[in-house]
């Protein structure tokens, strides 16, 4: 079972200073609820509806999965992952990202639906992962389903956990 | 009296019925196998059977355990040794005469008509052998008989045995008022005491004697005698009222007073016919009445009638448990299949589904009543076959060599098809293949593994494949990488 997600993000040096305070303004207007689903708490489902302008939508770039993620890189990246590494993560980046908007990161195990992470990306490119923490009883076929807001699927990765 | 009315009045029509049928079993058996070896020994075992159960009722273990053992051999024996009587009894013209013919209907054979014309025969030296077949079947040891069917009349006799007849040199075989058949091929006889003047036709008069329990009557062409033989003698009989004597002790048939004999057959018929109505009511009564056991089993649940459209995706239970009641030797006779739940599933919708169980789903054979069922109610997921595209992923197992790492992998093809319940289906997005060891992997490469259809209700379309091809690509890990 997944013990909790975590959210990383990076910015280019260039913009730090204009994507901090992007954060802080969207941690202001955001209701708490959604702050306490940016650290992995388990959230409702997407539905997925075709809404929106797709000029709009963040375009996904890389999605991986890896052991770990070091200086905002994904590290060993792999199909199959050892449940001794004690932990898996799902990187994903989107390049553009037109304006500030979530994606999630849908945990299944065996076709259950074991957790899922909501992540906010913001522009004008954005990097996240979520992680999820191994135990034996993990050990299977799983798959994320990575979806934006409107539950649409942007990709899918498929991996195992093994001995 | 009230009572005896009462109980009267709990008889079903079928009852009767049921009592009826069995007594008219019972008395064709006797009309059919009466008179033979065989309904001697079938009533030795029946004797033998109401022993055994006599010394069950009592506690004698080692005798009803014996007698069991002889009667069970003893049924094996009579349907061997007595094949042919049984055959015999069996073996009749039609099925109106299997079902409704009784002896008393059958014309006798006219027998005085027979041995006057047998002497004319022998008077005028022409040869002749005449079968009286008995109770045994002869098929199997005459041949070359052909069908006649004709009415035993002195013409007829001398005519078949004429000597420019083609068929003179055969027997006739002669059943009631009938020649049924003409030359016939009749077994000779092996013996080497028969006086020399004893030509073929005694010797095959003889053999067939000695072979069944026919008579036969074999007139000499050259002497002129007239002898019967049955068993294993052959009689010469000069005086045609002493060989109408033995014709008439062959066939039954009462000399002098044929309305006294008729007469009597049909009491006799009749005490038959009433004994087997009192022993199959005997039965009936202690197979049914008795309501004294009470017994508990499991029975399984038959779903009839279900909608075409429709699947059944779960059921609350697949068996019932189910209290019956009824006479011991009812609830004794119990096999598994004669109690079941039948559930209606044709007035069912889809989605979940609550079935009452009440007496009327519970099919019992008859004399065995319901007690009590649980549970009360059965509930039925009924689901629509749909058919979905579901992705294929390798159900990866076991430990990769440390300094390995799976890289990428493709599956070939990536979805398959299948069909099942909408409800199932729902869940599923993902079909798995059987678990692949990664232990033994040391290069890239491909693989062919099965896919597990889970749930197993599950199937795949006719034109998916059952098997994926899986290609992999592995990398060497950098030394400091390695766990």
């Amino acid at each position: 079972m997944p013990l909790f997600g975590e959210e990383c993000m990076y910015k280019t040096r260039k913009k730090s200073l204009l994507l901090i305070t992007a954060a802080l303004a969207m941690l202001v207007s955001t209701p708490m609820s959604h702050v306490r689903a940016q650290v992995g708490a388990q959230t409702p489902s997407p539905q997925p509806v075709e809404t929106g302008d797709l000029s709009q939508r963040p375009k996904l770039t890389q999605a991986t999965m890896c052991e770990r993620v070091d200086n905002l890189a994904p590290v060993r990246p792999g199909m199959v992952f050892s449940v001794s590494n004690g932990q898996v993560c799902c990187y994903t980046s989107f390049d553009p990202v037109p304006q500030a908007t979530l994606v999630y990161h849908r945990w299944f195990h065996r076709d259950e639906l074991s957790t899922q992470t909501r992540l906010r990306v913001y522009p004008p490119k954005w990097a996240t992962y979520s992680v999820i923490q191994l135990r034996d009883t993990d050990k299977g076929p799983w798959r994320v389903e990575i979806t934006d807001q409107n539950g649409r699927v942007l990709n899918v990765l498929r991996f195992s956990i093994v001995d | 009296m009230a009572d005896f009315l009462k109980f009267l009045s709990s008889i079903r029509w079928q009852d009767y019925v049921d009592i009826i049928i069995n007594s008219y079993i019972l008395f064709r058996v006797y009309v059919l196998f009466h008179g033979t070896n065989a309904f001697r020994v079938l009533v030795g075992i029946t004797s033998l059977w109401l022993l055994q159960e006599l010394a069950a009722s009592i506690g004698l273990i080692l005798t009803s355990w014996a007698v069991r053992g002889i009667t069970t051999a003893a049924a094996i024996i009579i349907i061997v040794v007595f094949r042919n009587e049984i055959r015999s009894a069996l073996q009749v013209r039609n099925v109106k005469a299997f079902i409704w013919g009784f002896p008393i209907r059958e014309q006798p054979t006219p027998v005085d008509v027979v041995v006057q014309t047998v002497y004319q025969m022998a008077k005028k030296r022409i040869g002749a052998l005449l079968v009286f077949p008995a109770k045994e079947d002869l098929g199997e040891l005459i041949h070359g008989g052909i069908p006649w069917h004709g009415t035993v009349s002195p013409e007829m006799l001398l005519s078949i045995f004429w000597p420019n007849n083609p068929v003179h040199d055969g027997a006739i075989i002669i059943l009631g008022t009938r020649i049924v058949e003409v030359g016939v091929l009749l077994p000779l006889s092996q013996r080497q005491d028969l006086p020399s003047y004893y030509g073929t036709r005694h010797r095959a008069a003889l053999g067939l004697a000695e072979r069944s329990d026919a008579l036969i009557i074999a007139v000499s062409e050259e002497r002129g005698r007239v002898t019967a033989a049955r068993g294993n003698s052959i009689t010469p009989f000069s005086e045609p009222e002493k060989l109408a004597q033995v014709i008439k002790q062959h066939l039954n048939i009462s000399d002098g007073m044929p309305a006294a004999a008729q007469k009597r057959e049909r009491l006799r018929l009749s005490m038959a016919a009433v004994l087997s109505l009192l022993v199959m009511t005997g039965i009936w009564f202690g197979f049914t009445r008795g309501q004294d056991t009470i017994t508990a089993l499991n029975a399984p649940i038959e779903y009839v009638n279900r909608p075409v459209a429709f699947e059944i995706l779960d059921t609350s239970t697949d068996e019932a448990r189910v209290q019956l009641y009824g006479s011991s030797a009812l609830i004794k006779s119990l096999r598994p299949g004669q109690v079941l739940v039948r559930v209606d599933l044709s007035k069912a919708v889809e989605g979940r589904n609550v079935f009452p169980i009440t007496q009327d789903n519970v099919i019992l054979p008859p004399g065995v009543f319901l007690n009590k069922v649980q549970p009360s109610s059965i509930d039925v997921q009924l689901d629509v076959p749909v058919a979905k595209e579901l992705a294929v992923q390798v159900d990866w197992v076991g430990k990769l060599p440390d300094n390995l790492n799976l890289r990428r992998i493709s599956v070939e093809p990536e979805t398959v098809n299948v069909t099942g319940g909408s409800q199932i289906l729902q869940h599923v997005s993902t079909l798995y293949t059987a678990p692949v060891r990664l232990d033994t992997l040391e290069k890239s490469g491909s693989i062919t593994t099965a896919l597990v259809l889970s749930p197993p209700s599950l199937k795949l379309v006719s034109n998916s494949q059952e098997k994926v091809v899986v290609k992999y690509d592995l990398e060497e890990r950098a030394g400091k990488e390695r766990r």
